[in-house]
């Protein structure tokens, strides 16, 4: 094996690294909200919704979570067009995230509404809490330090997922990775480059929510 | 279109192209199941690495740390990509498929590590403090004491992993190897409509994953209960 290492060919392309890491965060996080939309409807139907409703939840979940989201994309992005839908490589990639992590978050979520205890709403109502009361002051502070620490931790690895955008053509930062690539063939240099940078994002976003678990909803989680 | 998906059915489901998808469908377990049996054995390694105290150890525990967290925080196309490169350029020849499964084991003794941590870490202070009393070393004490209680938390989240990467797996198709989603990629390629190529792979991916979702529910409603009772 006679390969040197150059990083000094890779490093000038930092910049273009960055803001390809920089559309990653976007997508994740465009495709988390509306996968928190769909998965606290998802959940309330699942939990409190009535018997046809509650099936129809089941089926979707049970699609989205046992088929890859790869191949959820490339449906979007290859058999839609035989419909007669043409979404570009970003709409396919984020609608197709966003109904994935809808699935997942709707699981999630329900796993917190069932954590709820009789007792506790009971004893709010012995205390005069009004119905609103209960909801706002007992039952969602207590789902919400539940929930927190396993919805940090899908965003987390919904960041990660987002690299397979780059299979589209989206140029996030894994679609950017292979742009350079394709120019420069330094292809470790640039790979592992890619690989810092997306320890350098996922360290930062779990900083940012550690310290929002904390300050918002008391939830002690840890970093390392 | 649905009168062109009819048509093109009888062409497409033929005993030749289920075969292909049986045996891509036998891949794409075989990937994530060595790459997870092999991901577990070094995820016990690097779990117990981290629980020991001594100090002359205590680099080979920030190697192990660096390692979870790294491995953790780095997604499965772009390991794959780094493992496939690095092979290529070593000049080492190896099948694809084994390139897919070093970057599953890379992955998942990452994650297996935490899990299997954790799962140690949960068994009551007593215990361990007991099997010190005993004068057990920490691996008779984990192999006499803490598994043995301790692998009833594990085995859920870990099935549960497993069950992810099978999904996972899909991307190792970007780098040739012949699994479900790369077969379903050939027979659109052939020129069938991507609906029915992609739609079937969709199924297979279901009737693979579904019943071991549900034997992931069942093993975790089953170990569970003994220790932690559902109010």
């Amino acid at each position: 094996m006679n390969y040197t290492l150059q990083f000094g060919q890779v490093l000038p392309y930092l910049g273009y690294l960055v803001g390809g890491a920089l559309l990653s965060l976007q997508i994740a996080f465009l495709a988390f909200c509306g996968g928190l939309v769909i998965g606290t409807g998802g959940a309330a139907i699942r939990v409190f919704g009535p018997w046809p409703l509650r099936r129809l939840v089941d089926v979707y979940v049970g699609f989205f979570v046992n088929t890859p989201q790869l191949v959820q994309i490339y449906f979007l992005y290859f058999a839609l067009p035989d419909a007669g839908v043409l979404l570009s490589s970003y709409q396919a990639v984020l609608i197709g995230m966003t109904l994935n992590a809808g699935a997942y978050l709707t699981e999630i979520q329900r796993a917190g509404f069932l954590s709820r205890r009789q007792t506790e709403m009971e004893a709010a109502e012995v205390l005069g809490f009004s119905r609103w009361q209960q909801i706002r002051h007992v039952i969602l502070p207590h789902i919400a330090r539940v929930l927190f620490p396993p919805l940090a931790n899908q965003y987390i690895l919904m960041t990660l997922g987002t690299s397979m955008a780059a299979v589209f053509g989206v140029e996030e930062l894994t679609g950017r990775a292979f742009n350079i690539n394709a120019q420069t063939f330094r292809s470790i240099e640039i790979f592992s480059l890619t690989a810092v940078l997306y320890v350098a994002i996922t360290f930062a976003a779990t900083i940012i929510l550690a310290l929002l678990g904390r300050f918002a909803f008391r939830v002690k989680m840890r970093i390392v | 279109m649905w009168d062109h998906l009819v048509a093109e059915a009888p062409r497409f489901f033929t005993y030749w192209n289920l075969r292909f998808f049986v045996l891509a469908g036998l891949t794409t377990v075989a990937l994530s199941f060595t790459g997870c049996i092999l991901g577990g054995i070094a995820g016990l390694a690097l779990g117990t690495v981290r629980l020991t105290r001594s100090k002359p150890l205590s680099p080979v525990r920030v190697i192990a740390i660096l390692y979870t967290e790294i491995f953790r925080r780095v997604p499965f196309l772009v390991t794959l990509m780094l493992v496939f490169f690095a092979f290529q350029l070593s000049g080492v020849e190896l099948p694809l498929f084994a390139i897919g499964a070093i970057s599953v084991f890379l992955i998942a003794s990452a994650f297996l590590a935490e899990i299997i941590r954790g799962g140690m870490l949960a068994v009551h202070r007593n215990q361990w403090d007991a099997a010190e009393t005993m004068n057990f070393t920490l691996i008779q004490a984990l192999r006499h004491v803490v598994l043995p209680q301790a692998w009833r938390i594990i085995l859920p989240p870990a099935f549960g992993f497993f069950v992810l990467f099978i999904k996972d797996t899909a991307l190792a198709s970007q780098i040739g190897v012949v699994e479900l989603t790369y077969a379903g990629k050939v027979l659109n390629n052939r020129g069938f409509s991507a609906t029915l190529s992609f739609g079937t792979i969709l199924v297979f991916y279901f009737i693979i994953s579904y019943p071991l979702t549900r034997l992931g529910a069942y093993l975790e409603a089953r170990l569970a209960s003994t220790r932690n009772p559902r109010a």
